[in-house]
Parts: C-alpha cells; structure tokens; sequence
C-alpha cells in the first residue's frame, strides 16, 4: 500500500499535471487527424493554452504547510530587506508568467490571421475539408497541365 | 482539510473537468457545439490559472479565450457552414 502514502497535495498536483499531458494528446490528435479545418483551429487553440499552462508550471513552487496562498507581489510600500526575503522564500517566478501574459496576446492575433485564412479558403473552393481542397487542387492542376 | 488541501483538490478536479470537455469538443460533430465546450473547458483552465497564483493571466485570459475567440469563431461557423463532415 505505497501509494495511500502520498500527501493528497502531491497527489492533486500530479493530478493536475497528468490531466495537461492527456489534453496536451487528444488536442493534438485533434490537429492531426481531424479533416475540418474549423476543428483544427479550435483544437489549435486549446494546445495552445496546454503549453502555456505548462510554462507558468515551469515558475511555480510547490506550496509548502505553514505559507499562505499569495500571488507574487509586494504589499508593503516601504519594504525592509526582512519582507524582502520572506518574499523570496514563499513567491512564484513571475518570469514565465510575463512570457506566457505576451503568448495569449500573441495567439489571438495568431487566431485571427488564421480563421482569415480558413473563410479565404472557403470562399475559395466553396469547402473546408482537407481532403476534399486537395483533391480540387490536384484537378485543377491537372487542368492547367492539360 | 485545511485551506491548502482544498485549494489543490479544487485544482485536480478542474483539472479533470477540463480533460472531459476537451474530449467532447474534439469529438462531437457539432462544430458551434464544440466552441461551446472549448469556451468551457477554458474557464477550467482560467480556474488552474489562478489557482496557479497567476492572477493577472487570469484578466487577460478570461477576456481573450471566453469572449474573443468563441465570437470569432462563431462568425466563422457562420460563413462555413455549421456541420463536419467526416470521411
């Protein structure tokens, strides 16, 4: 009976990891394998989240009994070099969450350009399917050649 | 139970909240379904965040990912069409 032994903190953390790792897989089977491109871009979009997550979890520190719950910040306005370092001690690394505060901005902009693309595409071949835009290009290759 | 406990079972089972609304909007056919439960499925992930002790993601992320994109690609659903076809 190893496994009652673990704390249930360590337990829900892990957790929580391993539920980013399974819809890390199935939204990326869902960029793989899905023939709509709608379904791509909304798949694309929630890999997108998984991997920020997994940068702010990159910065976090594991809570230890005694701390409270608190975001990276100073409170004090004046603060003596004794707040200083229980700051140190109990606060995240506020690095990966500035990069990942950049990474959402940067994929919505990132979304746009792409649904641009998929309602071009549309208008285009009157369709959204893979398989189908790639058999109508190969046919309109063919035309060409002819 | 104390606080901290509570905090991170609360984690866990959003966590696994979120696993199955992933699942369902890859699976389902329904493509304004599948907004529906990737917009869900972001607010589990608004809930991580925060829970995470990045409350200032949480501003930017709630706007971003339940508002922006669900209305962007809502509108495209509209010009697309609504049903996938699979084959």
């Amino acid at each position: 009976m190893r496994i009652m032994d673990i704390e249930l903190v360590i337990f829900m953390f892990m957790l929580t990891v391993m539920s980013l790792y399974f819809n890390f897989a199935i939204s990326l089977y869902g960029v793989v394998a899905k023939v709509n491109l709608v379904k791509k871009l909304i798949a694309l979009t929630i890999l997108q989240d998984t991997i920020n997550i997994f940068t702010v979890l990159v910065g976090y520190r594991l809570l230890r009994p005694g701390l409270t719950l608190q975001p990276p910040v100073v409170i004090d306005l004046n603060p003596t070099p004794e707040v200083i370092k229980e700051f140190v001690t109990r606060s995240v690394d506020p690095l990966p969450q500035a990069f990942v505060l950049t990474a959402v901005v940067i994929g919505l902009a990132v979304t746009l350009f792409l649904t641009t693309i998929v309602l071009h595409v549309s208008r285009h071949f009157k369709t959204v399917n893979v398989d189908e835009i790639g058999r109508l290009k190969r046919g309109y290759i063919h035309e060409e050649a002819v | 139970m104390d606080y901290v406990d509570l905090a991170f079972v609360l984690m866990g089972s959003v966590a696994l909240l979120s696993v199955a609304f992933t699942f369902l909007a890859i699976r389902t056919r329904d493509l304004m379904n599948a907004v529906i439960f990737s917009s869900v499925q972001s607010i589990a992930y608004a809930l991580i965040y925060f829970l995470l002790m990045a409350p200032d993601i949480v501003l930017v992320y709630i706007a971003v990912s339940v508002g922006i994109y669900p209305l962007i690609l809502i509108l495209l659903i509209k010009k697309v069409g609504r049903l996938e076809v699979t084959g």
